[in-house]
């Protein structure tokens, strides 16, 4: 029998599998996690104390920083947001840049998480394949708004711009290549047995837990609860669209797995879709205002982001800047269930339920 | 450059305008895009007649008290399709911020029989003065809002999360703001069974701002909980594990409070 | 094992692929014409309106200006303009709400400097950085 005791580690806060900022006071015996403490905060910038002093357009570049892998639903929340309170149009042919631009951005996301996290575990050639077909979609967001990652391509009212010649036929073709790409995964990675094992029956939690954490997004859905603001509380113009919300049923980290895999296809879907209908021509802005000052009032908005639901609240006094603005940030939520999930664990396994929560550090710290 | 053209230009800046001078040469240069989509800082005399009229309708919107009858609206609203542009705009501003409203906003919101539901529920279980005050909010998608007395705050979301006919099961947000007068809690719960948003407000002394925590009821209120002491430095009682979560404990002040003073020592 | 030797057979496949890697410090990276990069400033075409100072999230925009130097014309001419590239974030506003597009976007995009004062960009060096300049705005 092997003698151990208990000792304090440290892992983070620049430890490369935490994807940013992030630090975790995990007591360990042996090899196993009696406890485990996060402690974030390192990414904190104020977002919301800083959005007081700034009027509403020029809040949206500072959202492309929070979840700055999925920007443009940051970008919509906080349009969304606005048009909610002031009771303003977006023409149609601008809801269907969002939502393109939209779902592009939630598949490249899907993509960085199963890259990085099968890198986590042990596998480094996912992420060459996963990084491949992300290029793509960020060269097609690049040449739709100018950026790479921070696209600050919405406005209140519409989008700033509008597609660009051709780029319409460039993303219907992507996606017939991306499907092919996610047979490609599935054959690569899903059925690995070394992979299955190290996922299988990792992080479980059972939906009455998801709920009382707050959880959303593939968190959630991985317990078999099919709840997906698309579908539940449509906004846009989702309610167009036919897809499916995929659900897991043991709510562990293959689970999740399964989720994030299958709605990168049915996000396809939305994009066949969505090209499909794609009206020729028509406004990308609205009629708003020259000075944007909401209604005094309030306000809380919440849409489906990657990595979960993310809201946000204004209370307006009627000025150009709001009086207060607060983020509900899904990855500062989903990370919460950390601790729990980890205490019994083999420390091994740590890095398979973090990555497998699928955090942002910039969206959790705010 | 001389002192005068110096201080010229810096009073420029300090006074946030644009110098009626160069505003001139603004039209010259070129013409304004009609639906420029920026809440820019200059005058509002080069808007071209398009943008008035989109001012026009944010400020009916902006007027939610005055509640003309039905054929007062319909009058109005339509000399107004009637007149040409230039005349319109010239109209003083008074006349029509009071008559010119939504048609929608007459009637009672489509919620408001929910919310009573709601509120009889809570007075039936709880107390007659458990509720402080209970509206429907119009500008947030028609959502039951619920302002709990402090006492109640926490037998209140307890209610909405248990009771059979309520089952507001999902925390979807939780967070305070400062109203310089009072602190305000803000609490958003979603019912996934029945698809319905309840939003639960509690208003705080702004002096000592304590509330019991709803991280008993919800574990996910846990961390919110913190970034609103954190931040705002309201104190939530019975809460499992309440600290300064993104600051730090050796942060001074709280920076979401109104009065905050940036204090560091560096500077 | 299957599983295994079914992505064996995948990553083989791959093999024969074309390279999609960018050799980019040793061959320039193109960007599509609405990249936005270091920003180009026309001083001719200026009115020191303000706004771009206005509208920047990060007031990295300084500016003065001056009488136009023709007492016939109205208006002022510009007379320093800098931004400060520590703290831009690239986002556009400024080149968006410019009424004579006097500012506008380059496909530039290389800051790397070895000192931080360097990043301090004048009306100068602002004017004189005129290649690839954005056609669409």
């Amino acid at each position: 029998m092997i003698r151990t005791e208990e000792m304090l580690l440290n892992v983070g806060p620049q430890h490369p599998s935490t994807h940013g900022v992030f630090r975790l006071v995990v007591k360990v015996d042996g090899e196993i996690i009696k406890e485990a403490t996060p402690v974030i905060g390192y990414l904190h910038r104020g977002t919301e104390k800083l959005a007081e002093d700034l009027q509403y357009t020029q809040i949206i570049p500072y959202t492309d920083r929070m979840d700055y892998l999925s920007a443009m639903t940051n970008n919509y929340v906080i349009c969304h947001a606005v048009e909610t309170l002031m009771d303003l149009e977006v023409p149609e042919r601008a809801e269907y840049l969002r939502i393109i631009a939209m779902e592009l951005g939630r598949i490249a996301s899907h993509l960085v998480w199963y890259g990085t996290y099968l890198m986590d575990i042990g596998t480094t050639s996912p992420f060459l394949y996963a990084f491949r077909e992300r290029e793509m979609i960020i060269n097609l967001l690049n040449e739709l708004c100018g950026a790479r990652l921070t696209f600050n391509y919405m406005r209140i009212g519409g989008v700033k711009w509008d597609a660009p010649e051709g780029w319409i036929d460039k993303v219907r073709e992507f996606i017939p290549y991306m499907r092919e790409q996610l047979d490609g995964y599935h054959e690569f990675v899903t059925g690995n047995e070394i992979f299955l094992n190290r996922v299988k029956g990792v992080g479980q939690y059972t939906q009455e837990e998801a709920i009382q954490y707050s959880l959303s997004g593939a968190n959630l859905r991985c317990t078999g609860i099919a709840y997906d603001l698309r579908k539940a509380e449509p906004y846009s113009i989702y309610h167009r669209f036919e897809f499916d919300i995929p659900v897991g049923e043991t709510g562990d980290a293959w689970a999740r797995y399964q989720c994030r895999m299958a709605e990168m296809a049915e996000s396809l879907k939305i994009l066949e879709q969505a090209v499909e209908q794609f009206p020729e021509d028509g406004k990308i802005m609205g009629k708003v205002p020259r000075i944007i000052k909401p209604p005094k009032g309030e306000v809380y908005v919440r849409i489906e982001s990657p990595r979960g639901e993310i809201g946000c609240y204004i209370a307006s006094e009627g000025k150009k800047t709001p009086y207060r603005l607060k983020f509900r940030r899904p990855s500062f939520y989903n990370l919460q269930i950390l601790p729990k999930l980890l205490e019994g664990e083999n420390m091994a396994n740590l890095i398979a339920i973090l990555g497998g929560v699928d955090i942002v550090l910039g969206e959790v710290d705010g | 450059m001389t002192e005068e053209q110096d201080h010229q230009s810096n009073q420029n800046q300090e006074k946030d305008t644009v110098d009626p001078k160069a505003k001139d040469n603004i039209e010259e240069a070129k013409e304004q895009p009609a639906d420029n989509p920026l809440n820019e800082e200059s005058p509002e005399k080069i808007t071209t007649p398009s943008d008035q009229q989109s001012s026009t309708k944010k400020e009916r919107s902006t007027d939610t008290k005055s509640e003309p009858s039905p054929t007062e609206q319909s009058q109005t609203e339509k000399s107004k399709s009637d007149k040409p542009k230039s005349e319109h705009t010239k109209r003083p501003r008074k006349k029509h911020t009071k008559k010119d409203q939504p048609p929608e906003k007459k009637e009672p919101s489509p919620n408001q029989p929910i919310l009573d539901h709601y509120v009889k529920i809570i007075n039936k279980n709880l107390s007659k003065d458990a509720i402080d005050d209970a509206f429907v909010n119009r500008s947030s998608k028609e959502l039951p809002t619920i302002v709990a007395t402090p006492k109640y705050y926490f037998s209140i979301a307890k209610l909405l999360r248990d009771h059979e006919e309520l089952q507001f099961h999902f925390l979807s947000d939780i967070h305070g703001i400062d109203y310089e007068s009072h602190m305000e809690i803000y609490a958003y719960l979603y019912s996934m069974s029945r698809n319905q948003s309840v939003a639960l407000k509690v208003k705080l002394d702004r002096e000592n701002p304590a509330i019991s925590s709803l991280a008993p009821l919800w574990k996910g209120a846990s961390w919110p909980e913190n970034e609103a002491y954190d931040l705002l430095g309201i104190s939530f009682e019975n809460h499992p594990d309440l600290k300064r979560i993104l600051l730090g404990e050796d942060w001074e002040g709280y920076p979401l409070r109104k009065d905050y003073e940036p204090y560091d020592v560096e500077v | 094992m299957k599983g295994l030797a079914k992505g064996l057979a995948y990553t083989i496949r791959n093999m024969s692929k074309e390279n999609v890697s960018y050799s980019y410090p040793d061959e320039p990276m193109p960007m599509p014409d609405r990249f936005r990069g270091i920003q180009k400033f026309y001083p001719e075409k200026c009115i020191v309106c303000n706004q771009c100072v206005n509208i920047c999230p990060t007031d990295c925009i300084q500016l003065t200006g001056k009488k136009h130097p023709d007492p016939n014309r109205k208006g002022k001419i510009i007379e320093t303009y800098d931004i400060n590239f520590e703290i831009c974030i690239l986002c556009d506003l400024c080149t968006e709400v410019c009424p004579t597009e006097a500012i506008v976007m380059t496909n530039n995009f290389e800051l790397a400097d070895y000192s931080r004062d360097e990043h301090f960009k004048d009306l100068r060096w602002l004017d004189e950085n005129d290649t690839h300049i954005r056609e669409e705005n």
